[in-house]
């Protein structure tokens, strides 16, 4: 019994003692991998700039361009610069206005914001793979509310718990942007409607709770009773009103029974009303306007809320499918 | 008391001794005019003792070669946030050790010390007073370093040379030489601990502190006597003044005395209703403390109460936001895979898997001995283990494991934050090294066996071919430590994907936004003479020491905030997105002029204003 207990086991000996004996090549394989990681590895500046000018060349004004992973995000806003990778493309509210996208990833990586989107063509450029989708239901927008903040298309009011209603008016100064400490709280923009209460309404760019940025429009309620009304001028309708709305990272991620309130309304009549709870990040809303399709006039947002918080908001009008 | 447990040992000692020693040879009596002659010059006996006792002097070497690459590469290592402050703490001890020279009746009055020693009272005086003398000396006085901050930093780097030199010994006096060779190797290339041996900050001292003081209780154990317990007490009063992490040094000597000392203490106990305590226990209890209230001039008035804040300080330290697997963490409870996945992901893997081995190794011999224990406890031997593992009086494994468990356990605990990322269970890492010194032990024995099998092999070929292997394993971590500087907290293992792989899987890029010196290159072509510079997560001590030694352009002006900047930056970590965001808005543009890489992934956005600061304007499309 003995001999065949030991002659059972000398084959496992033998392998543990080959396996031991193979340690030393594990160090061999982190050497090899270490080399790979650091030098072929590594995307070259040149391809940066060569996958830009290929998209520049065959984006449209209204295609998406988005980079993967979302960590590489920086490499691409440097590379393809303002003109194609603006703050408008960069801290969109989300995909479902673009017709098309243009995919720049590296490493293999794809945004999961392009699940469900048509695969239409992959190119390589060096280290880089430049894919096109189309979305399959593009929404059609008519106007973007954000491109109406302004004193020329937007005027602002606040009012207090009695109801008497102040002009909140549009100035321009220097922006707030934070200090040296995190976590900030949102820039508040040197352009902006000033209220006597004291809040503001202005353009700026939210680090929701997901981490992305989103361009949103900044009204800051005056407090219980009181709210700040936002008329924007010479909108066009579509058969539907669509925005999304959140408050700053920072405040989501301790989840309260806080709720900040935007209410629409136009031609004197109220088209929908949205609840935002502090905690859920970022979150999007549709109202269906089928009987303003095609009208125009003034769009009022009213925002409220308990409290004096940066809640900020953007929608447009647009047609979406049936 | 003390006494009778060193008693007990030598019985102990007594009973397990089977060799008698033999009688040495009785020679004639020299007169003393024949031991005169015969007597060695001192060189002579000292290269006789070097010869016997070349450990420390192995050990040295390894930690001095080590301290001149901390050295070599300091320059290039921009400042933490933590050490502008200790910077500037240290600044204002100097002043207090410089009145301790000159009037020194006038420095242990509470007012100079209450005014000097409030700076950074959260954290123990020792490093802090050795970045002051180390300025005080090696800056102002023998001007050995140019910069203010390597002499800050000097001490840091020293205790890296001790946490070597006690690895080395500790792996060699338990295991071989070779595995303290190793254990040391494996130790200076791991990319995190070399970061944080350059900075003038505690948490490589605390390490040095942790084995050294573990280190010497276990040579009291060995070696019994007074001396190695009042060092075992001195030792662990200099941890305490290190680091808070030396609280938790009990939670190893309690259990591991209770296993070696258990016996002892019964026996005692039931013999005379008292028990004995060992005497470095007893040396830790109270010389510990006393050292720890000496050394620390804070602690000379309200000392309850400045103790009290200091406790208080630390069990309720605040929670700082990392990054783990995507998600920012800020708070309890914290994820329990973090401190696992962040050793798997930083530690070179030929540690770990030495590691294995090695422990595998010792975990077995530990149950083999319980076993035994067991068996004799009974009565009756247990089917096993066969052969009778070696005796080890001091328990070397279970003191090694102990020092491992305790410094990585509270990272499983819920509550524990987690924001230091790798650097506070750092204590745990010369242990892990020291294991893998084992673990190589055990490699090379079947190594040489399969070696043996196809050739002979001399001593100089043996030993050649031990460097060989040692090279073939280490390479991958050699060069990973080379290549993670200066962006050591950005570095993963090659297994992990390395940097870029960091990257994927969303783990922490950077912290204490050291990395803002590595823009200098860019900075010194491209920013103009005035130009103002918004410098985000660098503290402003950090800042001020960057400019004075000129390590980014003197002509830069620092300024808090990016409405005052024309150039802003960002450290690339996932909740300061924020600072990015805020940045586009204020600049009107989200394009960075700039992207600080290390392989491909970037680590600081920089952004250079357009004309004068016009404040954000709604882009169209």
């Amino acid at each position: 019994l003995e001999k065949d207990v030991l002659r059972s086991a000398r084959p496992r000996a033998r392998l543990g003692a080959l396996a031991l004996a193979a340690v030393p090549l594990v160090g061999v394989v982190e050497l090899a991998l270490h080399v790979k990681q650091t030098t072929v590895d590594v995307v070259p500046d040149s391809d940066w700039l060569d996958a830009r000018d290929m998209v520049k060349a065959e984006a449209k004004p209204d295609d998406l361009v988005i980079f993967a992973p979302f960590w590489a995000d920086p490499l691409g806003r440097r590379s393809f610069g303002d003109e194609v990778a603006g703050i408008k493309r960069e801290a969109r509210p989300d995909e479902s206005r673009f017709a098309r996208a243009f995919e720049v990833g590296i490493r293999g990586a794809h945004r999961e914001e392009l699940e469900g989107w048509k695969l239409v063509s992959t190119k390589q450029v060096g280290k880089i793979a430049i894919s096109l989708y189309e979305n399959p239901s593009p929404a059609k927008l008519h106007t973007d509310v954000l491109d109406l903040v302004g004193p020329e298309s937007m005027t602002v009011t606040s009012s207090g718990p009695n109801g008497a209603e102040a002009p909140c008016p549009w100035q321009r100064g220097q922006g707030q942007p934070g200090g040296l400490g995190v976590p900030q709280g949102p820039a508040v923009p040197g352009d902006k409607f000033v209220c006597p209460s004291g809040g503001y309404v202005g353009a700026a760019v939210l680090h929701a709770l997901d981490h992305h940025p989103h361009l949103c429009i900044f009204a800051v309620p005056p407090g219980p009773g009181g709210a700040v009304k936002m008329k924007f001028a010479n909108v066009t309708f579509g058969n539907s009103l669509h925005g999304h709305s959140g408050v700053q990272w920072v405040n989501e991620r301790t989840p309260s029974g806080e709720r900040i309130q935007v209410a629409f309304s136009a031609f004197d009549r109220p088209i929908g009303q949205n609840a935002h709870r502090v905690g859920v990040g970022w979150t999007g809303f549709e109202f269906p306007t089928p009987e303003l399709a095609g009208k125009k006039g003034d769009l009022v947002a009213e925002v409220s809320g308990s409290g004096p918080r940066a809640y900020c908001f953007e929608a447009d009008t647009r047609d979406v499918a049936p | 008391v003390s006494d009778t447990i060193e008693k007990e040992k030598d019985e102990e000692e007594t009973e397990t001794e089977t060799d008698p020693p033999s009688e040495p040879e009785k020679k004639p009596e020299k007169t003393k005019e024949e031991k005169k002659d015969d007597k060695p010059d001192f060189a002579t006996r000292a290269r006789a003792w070097i010869k016997e006792n070349p450990d420390p002097f192995i050990g040295g070497g390894l930690a001095a070669v080590y301290v001149l690459w901390l050295l070599a590469t300091a320059r290039s290592l921009g400042f933490s946030r933590d050490e502008g402050f200790y910077f500037s703490a240290a600044g204002d001890y100097k002043r207090w050790f410089q009145m301790l020279v000159d009037s020194p009746s006038r420095a242990i009055e509470r007012g100079p010390i209450d005014s000097i020693w409030a700076n950074n009272h959260e954290h123990p005086s020792l490093m802090k007073s050795f970045f002051a003398i180390s300025h005080m000396v090696f800056h102002d006085k023998w001007k050995i370093f140019e910069d203010d901050s390597t002499a800050f930093r000097f001490p840091g780097m020293m205790m890296m040379g001790l946490a070597i030199w006690v690895t080395y010994m500790f792996a060699t006096k338990a295991y071989s030489r070779r595995a303290g060779v190793v254990a040391a190797i494996a130790l200076g290339l791991m990319p995190r601990v070399f970061y944080h041996a350059h900075l003038a900050c505690f948490d490589v001292p605390i390490m040095a502190m942790w084995a050294t003081c573990i280190y010497v209780y276990w040579r009291s154990e060995k070696e019994g006597g007074l001396g190695w317990a009042l060092t075992a007490g001195l030792v662990y009063g200099l941890t305490l003044e290190t680091k808070h992490n030396a609280w938790m040094l009990p939670a190893v000597f309690l259990p591991h005395a209770l296993v070696v000392h258990g016996q002892a203490i019964s026996r005692h106990a039931a013999r005379s209703s008292r028990i004995p305590v060992p005497t470095s226990l007893v040396a830790m209890a109270t010389i510990g403390p006393a050292v720890f209230l000496l050394l620390w001039p804070w602690l000379w008035n309200d000392t309850l109460p400045r103790i009290q804040e200091y406790v208080n300080f630390h069990v309720h330290h605040e929670y700082y936001n990392i990054e783990f697997l995507g998600r920012t963490y800020f708070g309890p409870p914290s994820p329990k895979s973090y401190m696992p996945v962040m050793i798997l992901a930083t530690v070179p893997t030929i540690t770990l898997l030495l590691f294995a081995v090695g422990a595998f190794d010792r975990v077995r011999a530990l149950v083999e001995r319980a076993a035994i224990a067991l068996g004799e406890a009974r009565g009756r031997r247990l089917a096993w283990p066969k052969v009778t593992p070696e005796r080890d009086r001091t328990q070397t494994d279970l003191l090694v494991f102990l020092a491992i468990a305790v410094a990585l356990g509270p990272f499983l605990l819920p509550r524990t934050p987690i924001f230091g990322g790798t650097k506070h269970w750092i204590t745990a890492y010369p242990f892990i090294a020291i294991v893998a010194g084992r673990g190589f032990d055990l490699v090379w024995t079947q190594l040489e066996q399969l070696i043996a099998n196809r050739t002979a092999l001399d001593a100089r070929k043996r030993f050649l071919a031990q460097g060989i292997v040692v090279l073939l394993s280490f390479g991958g971590a050699l060069a990973t430590t080379i290549h993670s500087h200066p962006f050591g907290l950005s570095v993963y293992v090659p297994f992990a994907g390395g940097t870029a792989g960091g990257a994927d899987l969303g783990l922490n890029r950077q912290f204490w936004g050291f990395t803002t010196e590595s823009l200098a290159p860019w900075l010194a072509e491209n920013a103009k003479s005035g130009e103002s510079f918004y410098f985000m997560d660098t503290a402003w001590p950090s800042w001020v020491r960057l400019i004075e030694e000129k390590r980014i352009p003197p002509t830069l002006r620092g300024v808090g905030s990016p409405a005052d900047a024309e150039l802003s930056i960002v450290h690339h970590e996932q909740h300061m997105n924020e600072v990015d965001y805020n940045i586009w808005t204020e600049y009107g543009k989200d394009a960075p002029a700039y992207v600080l890489t290390h392989d491909g992934v970037p680590i600081i956005s920089l952004y250079k204003r357009s004309g004068p600061k016009p404040g954000f304007r709604s882009p169209r499309r």
